[in-house]
């Protein structure tokens, strides 16, 4: 095949050949940083990203994990080449990095592994992973200093060698370096995947003939993605919300205006000045937010690339809390981001509600547990668990949201009762749908969730959940969602601001908000296998 | 009279093997004594599956086996696979399921992993929950991972429960508390007290189906199981006296996704674990003939009309996987890791809004099938590429049984080549390499994603359409061998006589691997090992017949996925453990590229994989007789290929007249009833003494 394929270059039928090994890539360097790892947030949850990139350092595809983790990828390159001269680039370089300032990450736990691909001796390619670290924890987020170690993009391997006292440096600011340790170390092995299957990529096909196809497949990405726009109506829609959460008393209202013209899409965005608050998204987590709902609407077929950025525009006021500088804090980012997403469906069901969901849970609910062990074989280590919980879908035009899943820019996986009980003093007693949390509609919203976990030993609480003030809305008619909540077992000492202690033998109880619904709820048909979804 | 004979009967000399699809139901018999191989196919009788089985077997015997008035009487073993269980999860025709779960979980058959079933689509839907929530209860109960009870089981709510459940007409109830595995006793206790109340009702306990770690995927197993169970059972009931009526003078036995078989009691109980028993013999007959044929490392495509099934085998051993998620439904259950993407010869041909070439997933199915059967159809499929290229035959097809319209198929693709902006032949060869490229993504999802490099193995082609794409698959992924059986379109059928009576045996119990642990993991592995000896019992199987092999999943402490080591023979002693440090090590390396050797590792799943020798089909034999290949030319045809560019002139050989020995090169095209070798130019093809088409790719 491979004088074919250098007789047709760039036929469409190369570049889709290519397009689909290199989505391989990925996907498999996903599963190695997986399988390999060694803390509950990767091994189960797989809160972590892979990419390939071109030199550089455009998106040539993400695997299908995280989506807010591209917001973490899309600068990391352009800034590092902007530290390191590109000609002093060797194989076996590794990068680390995590800072949302002077790395392009969007909250420093997302720690980023990025090294170059040589082929021939000339730089071709990246191949880039990120893992959420569960660490950093019981910090104070004012500004980002607060919020953990700042890394920019510096060698962790240098032609292959472990730099030992970068490693150091960074695991004695960590408060789980065993953890960090290991799960690096699958980082590591998730990039040697990616580096040996583009080079045979390379040596099958020839260099030359893998990036061009690399440069098709953006504009492939362009074409389908203009041609998505156009067949929206022209115009321009407007649609505020407010965003609340723990971190504050009053909600804060933003808005966004989507404007199509011809193939081209632009928003707009109005928000308040960044605050001192974790819930800052820096530019590129905003970027990588429009960019998921945008494909997610237009046409979730489009292949996560560069190319698909190309007809969209992004405009937010520098230093708001959807474009903040530094030092914003922005650990919390996440919870922004799903308002975000939520706001430009509303802005979007405006022009064309037959292809959007109402609005979903709006939140990615977090828990975050930590303490000293104070029995067992690692007692006196310092323990952390994170988790995020899904909520509820926004009801469709042609059917009730999904209930229980994580939405938008996020989509790890629960932790299994069976291991969260073996790796952390916690016992889980409930886990299930909240009746009645789902917007009424002619298709009901999907329901949240509520968990309910006892500590078994003392230890130390953060939960992050949202429309506690506000509520998700409907479409058409549709009835607004359940509200996310939070409670602790009587007798246990009030929290601030989701913040607080619980004693051995304490409960937490963490609701999350239902989808909003779709059409009046008086046209809703019977549904045969239905309970009634009314608050019981 | 059924007895316990179990494939060693000592009067028949006939081995058969059914394999019941959804068209034709194919009945393929090996004489023991002779070595002779027929074949009978009779329609599928979809409504009752055992009517057209009982048929197939009774006419095939007499036919084809001088059965006489007796037909089965002559039968010495008789194996069966089928596509029930997969069809019932599929069309979500399973029976009426109750679930009994520990309190606070009901909704966790519906939570799963809380991921979302498409990262994009907003209207992507998750896979039906198989029990309603009316009917999935919540018992009073909490066992601890140490096992210890943290809330006895409320005995009275499991009576009330079985109550409500037989009242709303449950037909099947599945019972899955936490740490069952650790400690089933509540679960024991559920399912005795549930027996008393609904006597007939089919029961699965979670600990009895997959007795390990990770509720959702445990709960996710025992509730498919109970899906089926009274669906397999019917299924078996109506079967079984048909077979009795015929005389079938041994136990018949029922392929499971592993490829082993098992009698047909025991499948009646475990149906989750026949979800691949189609596809599996086919990949059991691969193995068997590569074995044969001398090639031990084995990648298998068995193409159809809408999909394609792909298995990888490493120095003959097929690979097992212990968990997958089929039709939506997370399964554990030992299954050959058997990997289906949606590219077959219907599959349907477009062009996205970003003016790329798609084909498939598609399917034109078989009505109206085409553009080139002539039936309505306009969308090219990759069966019309064939056409238009000419590597199918452009004026009949399925030896003659079937006219066909090139001309359609032509202005079907030269319309897609004008939107394209391309020539129709490019975009004809363009399809090919399109479906080419999605079933090689299939085959890196089970080669290069579990480490293992294709380029090593050779390509076993087999189903209508696979001997077809054999070669351009090879190309796309470096290999450079392909192996086309005799008969490709029967494989399955076959593979029911090549397979040993098999079952799969294991416990979890987490022990790190350390010296002091040699008393506790020598235990587990001997308490696996007794349970494997029980079956053997059981399926009466000689002693010399016996065979187990041992293994342990292992895994740094830690992590949760693990690797599974093979246990040295013998008695389990500390150079035992040494070897499986050694062998934990090497794999952790090849598959990670780094191992930590002051970690701890800890041994999870301790495996034992029990197989009953049976005599198998030998394939006959036939001396390599003279290289010339002239005398199974039947004509010739003008081929497009993309390294000519052009239409070349191709000879065309009949498969039954290939004789072991012979040897051609491409440009040729082989056809045969059941299917299509192409053999591009710088292939060359030889036949080897069981009748496999060998064909040598240039390195």
């Amino acid at each position: 095949m491979t004088a074919q394929a250098t007789t047709h270059a760039l036929d469409p039928i190369t570049v889709e050949v290519i397009g689909a090994a290199l989505s391989s890539i990925v996907e498999e360097t996903g599963e190695a940083l997986v399988r390999a790892s060694y803390s509950t947030n990767i091994k189960e949850r797989r809160d972590c990203s892979t990419a390939l990139f071109d030199r550089q350092g455009r998106t040539l595809c993400q695997a299908e994990h995280i989506p807010i983790h591209l917001g973490s990828f899309l600068d990391f390159i352009p800034m590092l080449l902007r530290d390191h001269d590109e000609a002093e680039l060797r194989p076996g370089d590794v990068f680390v990095g995590n800072d949302a300032y002077r790395g392009g990450g969007t909250h420093l736990p997302d720690i980023v592994l990025a090294e170059p691909i040589f082929v021939d001796g000339a730089l071709v390619a990246w191949t880039v992973n990120l893992a959420h670290h569960s660490d950093f924890v019981d910090r104070a987020h004012a500004h980002i200093y607060q919020e953990g170690l700042r890394i920019p993009p510096i060698r962790l391997y240098r032609a292959g060698e472990l730099q030992k006292d970068v490693q150091e440096l960074i695991l004695l600011n960590c408060q789980v370096p065993r953890e960090r340790l290991s799960d690096l170390r699958a980082q590591m092995a998730a990039n040697r995947v990616g580096v040996q299957r583009f080079q045979e990529l390379c040596a099958r096909h020839g260099v030359e003939t893998v990036l061009a196809s690399g440069e098709a497949l953006l504009d492939y990405a362009e074409r389908k993605m203009r041609a998505g726009i156009a067949a929206l109506p022209d115009g321009s829609w407007r649609f505020e919300d407010v965003f609340d959460n723990l971190d504050f008393d009053t909600p804060i209202p933003f808005a966004v205006t989507v404007t199509v013209a011809g193939d081209e899409l632009a928003l707009d965005f109005e928000a308040p000045e960044q605050i001192r608050a974790p819930i800052n998204m820096t530019r590129t987590a905003l970027l990588a937010t429009v960019y998921y709902i945008v494909k997610s609407v237009i046409d979730p077929t489009v292949l996560p690339n560069a190319g698909l950025a190309r007809p969209i525009t992004v405009r937010a006021p520098e230093g708001s809390i959807v474009n903040c500088k530094h030092p914003a804090a922005v650990n919390g980012r996440v919870q922004t981001c799903q308002r975000v997403a939520d706001l430009i469906l509303g802005a979007l069901a405006q022009a064309v509600p037959e292809r959007v969901s109402a609005c979903t849970n709006s939140a990615c609910s977090v828990a975050v547990f930590s303490g000293t062990r104070q029995s067992g074989p690692d007692a006196g280590s310092y323990w952390v668990y994170l988790e995020t919980i899904g909520g509820g879908g926004g009801a469709r035009p042609n059917a009730d949201g999904l209930d229980g899943i994580h939405v938008h820019a996020t989509n790890t996986s629960n932790l299994p009762v069976e291991a969260l009980e073996g790796e952390y003093p916690l016992i889980l007693e409930r886990y299930e749908l909240v009746d009645g949390s789902g917007g009424s509609g002619r298709h009901r919203g999907g329901m949240g969730l509520r968990r309910v976990y006892r500590a078994t030993e003392d230890c130390m609480v953060h939960v992050d959940v949202s429309r506690n003030m506000s509520r998700s809305w409907g479409l058409l008619g549709g009835g607004p969602g359940g509200a996310g909540s939070y409670a602790t077992s009587p007798g246990c000492a009030p929290f601030k601001n989701g913040y607080g202690t619980l004693c051995a033998g304490e409960w937490l109880e963490v609701v999350t908000p239902g989808g909003g619904g779709y059409g009046p709820a008086e046209e809703r048909a019977a549904h045969p296998d239905e309970q009634p979804i009314a608050a019981e | 009279m059924m007895d316990g004979s179990q494939g060693f009967g000592p009067n028949g000399t006939w081995r058969v093997g059914v394999d019941s699809g959804g068209t034709f139901t194919d009945v393929c018999m090996f004489n023991e004594a002779s070595g002779e191989i027929a074949v009978w196919k009779v329609s599928s009788t979809p409504d009752d599956p055992s009517r057209g089985i009982a048929q197939g077997v009774e006419e095939g015997m007499r036919e084809r086996a001088g059965g006489g008035d007796d037909p089965a009487a002559a039968i010495a073993y008789l194996g069966h696979g089928t596509t029930v269980a997969t069809n019932a999860l599929i069309t979500h025709r399973g029976a009426k399921v109750g679930l009994l779960t520990t309190g606070g979980f009901r909704d966790l058959l519906e939570i799963g992993r809380q991921k979302r079933p498409d990262l994009y689509d907003l209207f992507a839907e998750k896979p039906r929950t198989l029990v309603p929530r009316a009917l999935r209860f919540e018992l009073p109960e909490r066992m601890l991972r140490s096992g210890e009870v943290s809330v006895p089981l409320d005995e009275d709510a499991v009576r009330e429960a079985a109550r409500a459940m037989k009242a709303a007409g449950v037909e099947a109830v599945a019972i899955c508390f936490l740490y069952a595995f650790v400690n089933p006793a509540h679960e024991q206790a559920a399912r005795r007290i549930v027996a008393e109340e609904m006597p007939g009702a089919f029961l699965c306990a979670s600990h009895e189906i997959a007795p390990e770690f990770r509720e959702f995927e445990r709960l996710s197993t025992a509730t498919v199981n109970a899906y089926l169970g009274p669906i397999m059972h019917r299924y078996i009931s109506r079967l079984t006296p048909r077979l009795e009526e015929l005389g079938l003078p041994v136990a018949p036995h029922l392929t499971q996704s592993n490829g082993g078989v098992v009698r047909f009691e025991v499948a009646a109980e475990t149906p989750v674990r026949a979800v691949l028993s189609g596809p599996s013999t086919g990949v059991v007959a691969a193995q068997a003939i590569g074995a044969r044929a001398g090639f031990d490392d084995i990648i298998t495509f068995d193409m159809g009309g809408t999909s394609s099934d792909v298995a990888l085998m490493a120095g003959g051993e097929t690979t097992q996987t212990n968990e997958s998620v089929v039709h939506g439904y997370p399964i554990k259950a030992p299954m050959l890791d058997i990997h289906t993407v949606g590219a077959g010869g219907g599959s349907i041909a477009s062009i996205d809004s970003g003016g790329l070439l798609k084909v498939g997933p598609e399917s034109a199915g078989a009505d109206p099938g085409p553009v080139c059967y002539g039936r309505g159809a306009t969308e090219p499929t990759v069966t019309d590429a064939n056409i238009v290229l000419q590597v199918l035959n452009p004026v009949e097809i399925l030896d003659g049984r079937m006219k066909v319209h090139r001309n359609l198929a032509v202005e079907a693709i030269e319309k897609m080549a004008k939107t394209l902006g391309m020539q129709s032949m490019d975009v004809a060869q363009g399809i090919i390499s399109v479906v080419t490229a999605n079933m090689a993504k299939a085959i890196r999802v089970i080669s290069v994603q579990r480490g293992h490099d294709p380029r090593n193995y050779a390509l076993m082609a087999f189903g209508g359409a696979g001997p077809l794409h054999a070669v351009r698959l090879a190309q796309e992924l470096g290999m450079s061998t392909v192996i086309v059986p005799r008969n490709p379109g029967i494989l399955c059928a076959m593979g029911l006589l090549l397979t040993d009576l098999r079952a799969d045996f294991s416990a979890t119990r987490l022990t790190p691997l350390e010296a002091g642990n040699l008393d506790v993991i020598a235990d587990t592995m001997a308490r696996v090992e007794a349970e494997a000896a029980g079956w053997f019992e059981t399926e009466t199987i000689p002693a010399d017949k016996r065979r187990i092999t041992r293994r342990i999943d292992m895994r740094y402490d830690g992590q949760n996925y693990e690797l599974s080591i093979p246990l040295p023979d013998g008695p389990v002693t500390e150079v035992t453990l040494a070897a499986l440090k050694e062998g934990f090590a090497e794999a952790h390396k090849r598959m990670y590229g780094f191992d930590v050797p002051e970690e701890r590792i800890l041994c999870v799943t301790f495996r034992a994989e029990a197989m009953g020798l049976v005599q198998k089909a030998e394939l006959p034999e036939r001396a390599p007789g003279d290289t010339d290949a002239s005398g199974a030319i039947i004509g010739s045809r003008e081929v497009w290929y993309p390294e000519t560019g052009s239409f070349t002139q191709t000879t065309l050989y009949a498969r039954d007249r290939l004789a072991p020995g012979m040897r051609f090169a491409g440009p040729a095209i082989v056809e045969q009833m059941d299917t299509t070798t192409l053999i591009p130019p710088g292939v060359s093809a030889s036949v080897d003494t069981i009748d496999n088409l060998i064909l040598e790719l240039p390195r």
